[in-house]
């Protein structure tokens, strides 16, 4: 909670965020001067423990034993302290210095909650430091206490945890026998090693054992003592905690609480579902409509470009490259741009609520019976803006039959991409039922993705989604701030990832249909008639021209492009829609079958880069890819041959 | 004792045993699900439930839900 805010205050305006590539999750780095201090912050992934079950807690786990830092600083919600202090007597354990940020104090007095910091600071030994990250109150204080701790040379002594005898006996003993082997731990002490072997830490253990070290105790004994030991050590934590909260912590509020109440109402058996569909049915309002402005502005002002260029005296060659190939790529990208603001935005609103978490509970059953985990859903929303992120938003799914089945499902949520192809081939072929075509493309697409989860769960995995268990965050105020800051982090990765991967390809489709020189623009004689052709009779089942193929493989490079390629092959945009109408190789029942095609084929460049990285091999992304062209060729031929009975060809 | 997936809205309960090991158990553990912690009953849905403990709220699907063992307070 407030991990990001606290960061971007840090930082400020010397920000620069970078994504580190290979590892799973990003770990975002800024760095902030001061006096001739320079100070090196990294945003890591929220967590609540070390034990690191799922690849986002497991990249926090990581750099925290391995990258070294000078300090940590733990941010601490301070209207629930001892769930939180359970990290804090995992960490300090480590060795390294450490802080503890109590965030959102204000909100804490407001419930009626005294916290005694210094009392909290006395009992770990850690220093405390009130903030409210929202406001950027405490932070000055804060960075004080960063660079009087990381100037310490010693290694850190916190307050020491309790364990039973017996466990300290067996930690020594660990312990002392590591001693001999430091080498081989890397940054962590023999003692704190010895710790996280008795916890069970499985990781550790494999990477010693991988080296050739066997640990005497821990392979002679059985599970059973081990469990035991572990438990008595996972109690030990929970003991401190709770120890140093009833010392620090006086609530004097009675025991009634209105979030039980508005969550019986949320997450009710009968109204949870009808709640959460009406939130959706607004929140898709509001991103067409609100969206639609500034989307009409685009459009107007690249179209003015446009014809400023036309007018002007140059080099055709020079002016078809910038019109076409420059001005229309920018425009094709930018027209897309307000409606996934406006998603994040929304997005962002619904997290900080607190809403989010229990819509994933709601769904959780209806999800469960499809052979889903209740926490897929929540990617699944983030794919009809865009499948990128909600590919990337699977790592908080534990286990690995889950996240496979939902990253092969999340490409038939039809993406924001996807909009502006079945817009203009409903708009030609359906006039006033075209609202309809769209809402059924959506339909379809999640009846496949149902299909699909179905058929991977029964005959791929045969195991049940692994149980449901998540926190739901306490109910907040959203912020606008915030809301904002977000939405503009999300956006602009999506802008940086996907705009220059569109406008490459735009780039690409002009240069494809001007070459070689000489020809026609767009002409079955340029080097895209040529490709088109050469794949046309692939297609010939579907009633594909040769046009609608080439839109096809352009638009793997993004979805939107499959318009913009269709342009250029018709020779121009504005006319599109009139030569699309006039064009005899197409009829309604093609173009809604190429849009089925368009809906389930294939992810972009950018999802596909994406998948390969979750999945970690090519395997799963190939099954992946063959799988929606699997399903698009099935589909879009069902949809010809059984529509054709009802419209007629 | 009984499943907490078989306990009703608003009751207070212990919880006195979590069947099983493996990385549910301990998950449960690292939620602070564990045995003499007390916690409410603040939403059931089917065999799902929402618990609360003191300030943290947990939604448990039926898989979860049924591995915790409790004994009702009065």
């Amino acid at each position: 909670m407030g991990k990001t805010t606290l960061f971007n205050s840090l930082c400020g305006v010397h920000q620069h965020t970078g994504n580190y590539p290979g590892v799973t999750v990003d770990i975002k780095e800024g760095n902030r001067q001061i006096n001739d201090h320079s100070l090196i912050v990294s945003d890591l992934p929220g967590t609540y423990s070390l034990s690191a079950f799922t690849p986002d807690e497991q990249v926090a786990r990581d750099a925290l034993l391995t990258s070294n830092p000078d300090a940590v600083v733990q941010i601490i919600d301070a209207t629930n302290i001892e769930r939180n202090l359970f990290l804090t007597t995992q960490m300090m354990e480590i060795g390294i210095p450490m802080i503890i940020a109590l965030n959102m104090s204000d909100l804490a007095d407001e419930q009626g909650i005294t916290i005694d910091a210094e009392c909290l600071e006395k009992n770990l030994k850690i220093p405390v430091v009130r903030i409210v990250a929202r406001t950027g109150e405490g932070i000055d204080t804060l960075v004080e206490n960063i660079i009087r701790v990381t100037g310490q040379k010693t290694r850190a002594t916190h307050k020491e945890i309790e364990y039973p005898h017996s466990v300290t006996n067996y930690i020594g003993e660990i312990g002392n026998y590591l001693s001999s082997h430091a080498s081989l731990l890397g940054k962590l002490s023999p003692h704190y090693a010895a710790i996280r072997l008795m916890e069970g830490d499985e990781h550790l253990e494999k990477m010693l054992h991988d080296q050739g070290l066997v640990i005497p105790f821990i392979d002679k004994s059985d599970p059973a003592e081990r469990d035991g030991i572990a438990e008595d050590i996972l109690l030990a934590r929970y003991r401190t905690a709770e120890e140093i909260t009833t010392c620090a912590v006086k609530c004097t509020m009675g025991q009634v609480l209105p979030a039980d109440l508005i969550d019986q109402v949320l997450t009710h058996r009968f109204y949870g579902i009808p709640i959460f569909l009406a939130c959706m049915w607004f929140a898709f309002q509001v991103t067409f409509s609100a969206s639609n402005p500034f989307l009409v502005g685009i459009e107007y002002i690249f179209g003015y470009f446009t014809e400023l260029m036309n007018e002007v005296e140059m080099d055709p060659f020079i002016q078809s490259f910038l019109s076409d190939g420059v001005i229309g790529g920018v425009g094709s990208v930018f027209v897309f741009v307000p409606s996934i603001f406006v998603m994040f935005l929304l997005l962002s609103i619904l997290e900080d609520t607190g809403y989010l978490a229990r819509a994933a509970f709601v769904m959780d059953r209806l999800m469960h019976s499809i052979g889903l985990h209740g926490r897929s859903f929540i990617p699944f929303l983030i794919g009809f803006g865009c499948n990128v992120p909600a590919i990337m938003a699977t790592r908080t799914l534990q286990s690995k039959a889950d996240r496979i089945i939902t990253i092969i499902t999340i490409p038939f949520m039809s993406c924001a991409a996807r909009l502006p192809v079945y817009v203009l081939f409903a708009g030609v072929f359906f006039g006033a039922a075209a609202g309809n075509v769209i809402f059924f493309l959506y339909v379809l697409g999640i009846f496949v993705a149902i299909v699909t989860a179905l058929i991977f769960r029964r005959l791929v995995f045969k195991d049940e989604p692994s149980p449901f268990i998540m926190e739901l965050p306490p109910y907040r105020k959203p912020s606008g701030f915030a809301a904002a800051t977000h939405m503009w982090h999300k956006g602009r990765e999506y802008l940086k990832r996907a705009g220059i991967v569109i406008f490459g390809g735009v780039l690409l489709v002009w240069a494809l249909a001007t070459l070689p020189a000489g020809v026609e623009y767009g002409s079955v004689d340029s080097l895209a008639g040529i490709i088109g052709q050469a794949l046309h009779p692939v297609f010939a089942p579907l009633e594909f021209n040769w046009q609608l193929v080439v839109g096809l493989i352009f638009g793997f490079i993004a979805k939107e492009v499959v318009v913009g390629s269709l342009g250029t092959l018709y020779g121009g945009e504005e006319m599109l829609e009139s030569s699309l109408a006039a064009d005899p190789t197409l009829s309604p029942i093609i173009a809604l079958a190429f849009m089925v095609f368009v809906l389930l084929y294939l992810p972009c460049v950018a999802a596909l880069g994406v998948i390969r990285q979750e999945m970690g091999n090519w395997k799963w992304t190939g099954i992946a890819i063959g799988w929606g062209i699997f399903m698009a060729y099935i589909f879009a031929y069902l949809v010809l041959h059984i529509g054709s009975l009802f419209i007629g060809v | 004792m009984v499943p907490l997936s078989l306990l009703k809205t608003g009751d207070k309960v212990v919880v006195r045993s979590i069947c099983g090991t493996g990385h549910l158990a301990k998950t449960l553990g690292q939620l602070g699900i564990i045995i003499g912690i007390e916690l409410t009953i603040i939403q059931k849905a089917k065999e799902s439930v929402i618990i609360r403990i003191g300030e943290s709220r947990y939604a448990l699907g039926p898989g979860a839900a049924s591995m915790v063992l409790v004994e009702p307070q009065i």
